[in-house]
């Protein structure tokens, strides 16, 4: 008995000791108060030699393009800049959705968060000193199938009829215009919770619902499948991936504007969501060199690639 | 010296084993912790007897029937097709094969249990639901149907072996007497072994049934996640998936954000309860 109850108190022991250090770690890079213009050398304490991102699974492939491109180019943090010590640069990118972008920002544990949408005010009043950069925009494309008729007699639908389509009120595709086959409309989204769904919901549904049973896609990849896989099909897929896969999915006009890159840019196209790294407090010198080249033509060159609308 | 040795390791193994039953505690602990959050805004009842879940209106639109209907839905779908085909390949591993044959039958079958999810999703998504929409013309091939199916391969593994085992046993026990008597191999399954092993087979399909009821992402692929009430030809969402989908999305302390930890509590006490019966069962078994 004696026993058992002293491997008990051990167990205690080791666990309190273990949970001690789960106390909140204060986000480091704080302390760089001194950063002002390069005056200072090299700031060795607290230099960091990897940069950490999470968050939305559409802009981590377009970071993860640009770190590598960047870590090709320099390999060592000296190279980017004299004043840094000779480690090799890494960067690591995880997606998990914007959400999770703002959950590891506050909890400290990435350095940036990537986020598929407008920031909350209470996500910045609870992040409390955000900084946010706006690396591009991504738009929602109303898109169907190549093989549905109604590619042939029209390319274009009002806001109102997408928002009819994607609240019920049109079940089949016969009542849009009554040549078309009379075939159940298949209305793909992303899940309800998410950016890119809160994005069409604010810009087309406003507060009508989108019908019930609608299928929510896993991810954009998946939704975008599904409109090439099904004639008859119909979801909102980002502008990016319409562009990967050119041909094999039919983007619509919305209310007679297209969806191309200078109507995004400009705002005439309405559907559209921007793409945003955030930061708790002030950077660091190395990764102000990172975002510089985030924001540089280079890595709008990137972004471009990757489809989506660059901001500079 | 020896003694000492002895205390020591007595010791370790001891700590292991309370560490990992910790990590229960634990875990039970957080997702109790995180979900009493919402279970203060909306009460239980609501919560599992409402059937609409939109996690961008008001807080009382999160409740989760349909949700909860699904999931059983779609396990019981996969059970009914999974269960002949167990219930027989257990009768023919344990009777009509031995030796060389049944190590290597066997091994397949296990090998199917250790395919991870997302390539039988894969397949399914593929094969299933294309099979649908192109064969059968339905408009969207995803349905509850499809994830049943799926699902009913997933969970073969478990009720062949749970069934056969149980088999095996009886098959030896009364082979002697048997064939003492002369009967037919095909008259001992039916008249002696198949209800013999009634209890085995109820035990591999709870087993099954918390298998398939935990299954996250292959029925994610094929189910369309829709939470709306559960019909066999169309979409439905199961509880894993749910959770899968919303949770990377969903703002860090939101109603929304508890809604679904608390989603996960329900998942793990019907969990919990299968696992329970089917302890019970198994233990009915082996007193026998």
């Amino acid at each position: 008995m004696k026993k058992c109850i002293s491997v008990f108190l051990l167990v205690i022991l080791i666990f309190s000791i273990a949970l001690t250090g789960c106390t909140k770690e204060n986000p480091s890079g704080a302390t760089g108060e001194q950063n002002g213009a390069e005056t200072t050398g090299g700031e060795s304490g607290t230099f960091k030699a990897q940069i950490t991102f999470n968050g939305s699974s559409t802009l981590a492939p377009v970071i993860s393009a640009i770190a590598t491109d960047f870590i090709e180019e320099y390999t060592t943090w000296d190279k980017v800049d004299s004043s840094f010590p000779a480690e090799n640069i890494a960067i690591y990118v995880s997606a998990g959705g914007s959400g999770a972008g703002v959950k590891a920002v506050l909890e400290a544990t990435s350095d940036f968060g990537m986020l598929a949408r407008e920031i909350k005010d209470e996500e910045n009043k609870k992040i409390g000193d955000p900084r946010a950069f706006t690396l591009g925009i991504d738009a929602l494309t109303v898109s169907i199938n190549p093989e549905n008729p109604l590619t042939k007699i029209r390319d274009d639908l009002s806001m109102e009829e997408v928002k009819k389509i994607f609240a019920g009120e049109y079940k089949y595709w016969d009542e849009i215009d009554s040549s078309l086959p009379h075939r159940e409309m298949v209305v793909v989204i992303r899940d309800l919770g998410g950016g890119a769904h809160e994005v069409f919901q604010k810009s087309v549904m406003g507060d009508t619902d989108v019908r019930e049973d609608a299928i929510q896609a896993p991810s954009m990849g998946a939704l975008v499948t599904k409109v090439i896989e099904n004639k008859d099909a119909i979801g909102y897929a980002s502008f990016g991936m319409v562009n990967q896969n050119k041909g094999k999915l039919i983007p619509l006009k919305v209310d007679g504007i297209e969806a191309t890159k200078e109507n995004i840019a400009s705002g005439l196209y309405k559907i559209s969501r921007p793409l945003i790294a955030v930061k708790k407090g002030d950077l660091s010198p190395e990764q102000q060199a990172f975002v510089d080249v985030l924001v540089s033509e280079k890595g709008s060159a990137i972004i471009e690639q990757m489809g989506y609308v660059p901001m500079n | 010296m020896y003694k000492l040795i002895d205390k020591i390791f007595d010791t370790v193994i001891k700590l292991l084993t309370l560490f990992s039953l910790l990590i229960l505690v634990f875990i039970i602990i957080f997702i109790f912790k995180e979900s009493i959050v919402f279970f203060k805004e909306v009460s239980i009842l609501k919560f599992i007897t409402g059937r609409k879940w939109n996690p961008l209106k008001s807080p009382t639109d999160l409740s989760i029937l349909n949700i909860i209907l699904g999931t059983l839905y779609v396990s019981f779908v996969a059970i009914i097709i999974a269960l002949p085909i167990g219930v027989g390949t257990g009768l023919l591993l344990s009777i009509y094969t031995n030796g060389k044959w049944k190590v290597i039958t066997r091994g397949i079958i296990d090998i199917l249990a250790g395919i991870p999810s997302v390539v039988y999703g894969f397949i399914g998504l593929l094969v299933i639901v294309k099979f649908f929409e192109a064969v059968l013309d339905f408009p969207t091939g995803e349905s509850v149907l499809a994830g049943g199916i799926l699902l009913s391969v997933m969970i073969l593994p478990y009720i062949i072996s749970t069934c056969s085992e149980t088999m095996d046993n009886i098959y030896k026990e009364n082979l002697f007497s048997s064939e003492a008597l002369g009967t037919s191999k095909i008259y001992m399954a039916r008249k002696i072994v198949l209800p013999e092993s009634k209890k085995g087979i109820i035990a591999a399909v709870i087993l099954a049934l918390g298998r398939a009821m935990g299954e996250t992402m292959a029925v994610m692929m094929v189910m369309g996640n829709t939470p709306i009430s559960p019909k066999l030809l169309k979409r439905a969402q199961t509880i894993p998936s749910l959770i899968a989908l919303e949770m990377g999305m969903a703002e860090v302390g939101s109603l929304h954000y508890h809604a679904l930890f608390a989603s996960g509590l329900v998942l793990m006490i019907m969990l919990l309860i299968i696992n329970i019966i089917f302890y019970y069962i198994k233990k009915g078994i082996h007193v026998r």
